[in-house]
């Protein structure tokens, strides 16, 4: 029964969440639209060229995370922990994923706002995938470990291939804390984004026109949601925990 | 008589620990052995051997021969199928995280059985075989998990049923189960006999005395002694450890 009602929860939580996205973007147009900001004509067109640059991350980043589940997948299940390729990817993960998402900040303020005619589209993904994908394939990592061997033997002595042992009981135990690790990195991707649009903000508008500076309501709604997604994070850790 | 499985000169270490010494021995069809020895003595190694679940701990080395109707386990090619001819009862009761109906169901399935009616009955037929069916009858769909200790022990037993093994291999089954319950699995053990081959490995050696036709002795990796059931609790099986360790005067 745990286990089902944890993964009720946290589809409840994930649902409950994109409704309030959308229902949010119904009731106040999209999050990014400015209200009380004025813009002259030639910033006007470039913060609309920034939140383009920001929408178009939201496929980069589904496609990392799905990516990512599957690769930690792969390392966990199919590679053998002993070869030596699992030893040289483990260690560029955990290399890459004990960077500061500080300074995956800087890079996206450098190719996002700073230098934004040097940065493309590539760029801009390859910040984002190297700010997601470490952490996700780690914490996926961690939650498979955490499946109890003895699960995975009796199922294997049944005569159950590794497939179906996979998709029958790893990936449904391990589905909460696949979650949990799901929403600390779109946490720290929102708040990334919302520096962005802070640091955008305070050089095209603020510096410009010498208003005090406000802050604007898209980057609230993104600090929001940044500390929603880890609050569900930690609720659902602390759930798996107790089972 | 026919011999199910042959194991001659079976060496398994685990690092540096050496846990089987080299052992031989023929296992008959449609006999239940009795395996008995102290705690380390290898018992749970060998059953590994057997059902190739050794193969998940690391770092283990394996020689010698084991062969099943004839044929060396190392060599056959579909593993998961040389498990399903197999059924192993650990000794404590590992609940797969399904529903009582799905845990029975699942090596059926795994095996491509998807007729709804064929699965009912052998979850049935399993549950009654494992003394466990009136118990849970009216909740086959509540978890495997929320069962007593004593009642999943007997739904392990079911599922190592489900796929009608040809070998029913048994790690200190009892230690969980309640002394009736222990006794109707025991009866039911008694009649499975004539379909397949049972290992019973115990540290209760009169369920040995009881149910065995012949009973292994194994010490520190090594068989001490494999012979009729009577002749080992007789007052003169062939090694006097033997006879020290049955009579409970051991170490
Ligand atoms: N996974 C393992 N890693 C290292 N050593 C192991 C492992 N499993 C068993 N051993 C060692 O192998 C030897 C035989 O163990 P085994 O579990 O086969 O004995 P057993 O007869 O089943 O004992 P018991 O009656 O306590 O269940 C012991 O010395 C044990 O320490
Ligand atoms: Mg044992």
């Amino acid at each position: 029964m745990k286990r089902s009602v944890l993964i009720y929860q946290s589809i409840a939580l994930i649902t409950l969440a994109v409704a309030f996205i959308l229902f949010w973007s119904f009731s106040k147009g999209t999050p990014f639209v400015e209200s009380g900001l004025t813009f002259d004509e030639t910033a006007a067109d470039s913060y609309s060229v920034l939140q383009e640059n920001l929408y178009r991350m939201v496929p980069i980043l589904l496609g990392s995370i799905f990516f990512s589940i599957a690769i930690a997948f792969y390392l966990e299940e199919w590679l053998a922990e002993t070869s030596w390729i699992y030893g040289i990817i483990a260690q560029q993960i955990t290399i890459l994923a004990s960077i500061p998402s500080l300074l995956y900040g800087l890079l996206g303020l450098y190719f996002f706002v700073l230098q934004s005619e040097k940065g493309s589209f590539f760029t801009h993904a390859l910040t984002f995938v190297l700010l997601v994908m470490p952490i996700t394939i780690q914490s996926t990592q961690k939650a498979i470990r955490g499946v109890d061997i003895s699960v995975r033997e009796a199922a294997f002595a049944l005569g159950a291939n590794r497939w179906r042992v996979v998709v029958d009981h790893v990936f449904p135990n391990a589905f909460p804390t696949i979650v949990a690790g799901i929403c600390t990195a779109i946490s720290r991707v929102l708040a990334i984004t919302a520096l962005i649009i802070i640091v955008y903000i305070w050089k095209e508008h603020t510096l410009q026109s010498g208003d005090t500076f406000n802050i604007p309501s898209s980057v609230i709604v993104l600090l929001s949601f940044a500390l929603l997604s880890s609050v569900i994070s930690s609720f659902l850790e602390k759930k798996t925990n107790l089972t | 008589m026919q011999n199910k499985i042959e194991i001659s000169n079976l060496k398994v270490r685990y690092g540096d620990i050496q846990a089987l010494n080299g052992i031989s021995f023929d296992v008959h069809e449609n006999e239940i052995l009795g395996i008995i020895g102290p705690a380390q003595s290898g018992k749970t190694t060998l059953l590994k051997v057997i059902n190739r679940t050794l193969e998940f701990t690391q770092d283990t080395t394996l020689e010698g021969s084991v062969k099943l109707d004839g044929v060396e386990i190392n060599s056959i090619g579909d593993v998961h199928g040389l498990r399903r001819r197999i059924g192993m009862v650990l000794p404590l009761p590992v609940g797969l995280p399904l529903s009582i109906y799905d845990n029975v169901a699942f090596a059926p399935r795994t095996a491509g059985l998807r007729n709804k009616a064929k699965l009912d009955e052998i979850v049935e037929r399993c549950l009654q075989q494992a003394a466990l069916w009136d118990e849970v009858k009216d909740r086959l769909d509540s978890l495997g998990t929320k069962l007593s200790g004593g009642q999943q022990q007997r739904l392990t037993i079911a599922r190592a049923l489900s796929h009608q093994p040809e070998i029913l291999c048994l790690d200190e089954f009892s230690i969980a189960v309640d002394p009736i319950t222990t006794m109707r699995i025991e009866d039911v053990l008694k009649t499975l006999k004539n379909e397949m081959t049972i290992l019973l490995v115990t540290n209760l050696v009169q369920q040995a005395k009881r149910l065995a036709n012949r009973t292994a002795f194994m010490l520190n990796g090594d068989l001490i002694e494999i012979d009729e059931t009577d002749v080992i609790f007789s007052d003169n099986p062939s090694s006097q450890s033997t006879y020290d360790y049955v009579n409970g005067n051991f170490g």
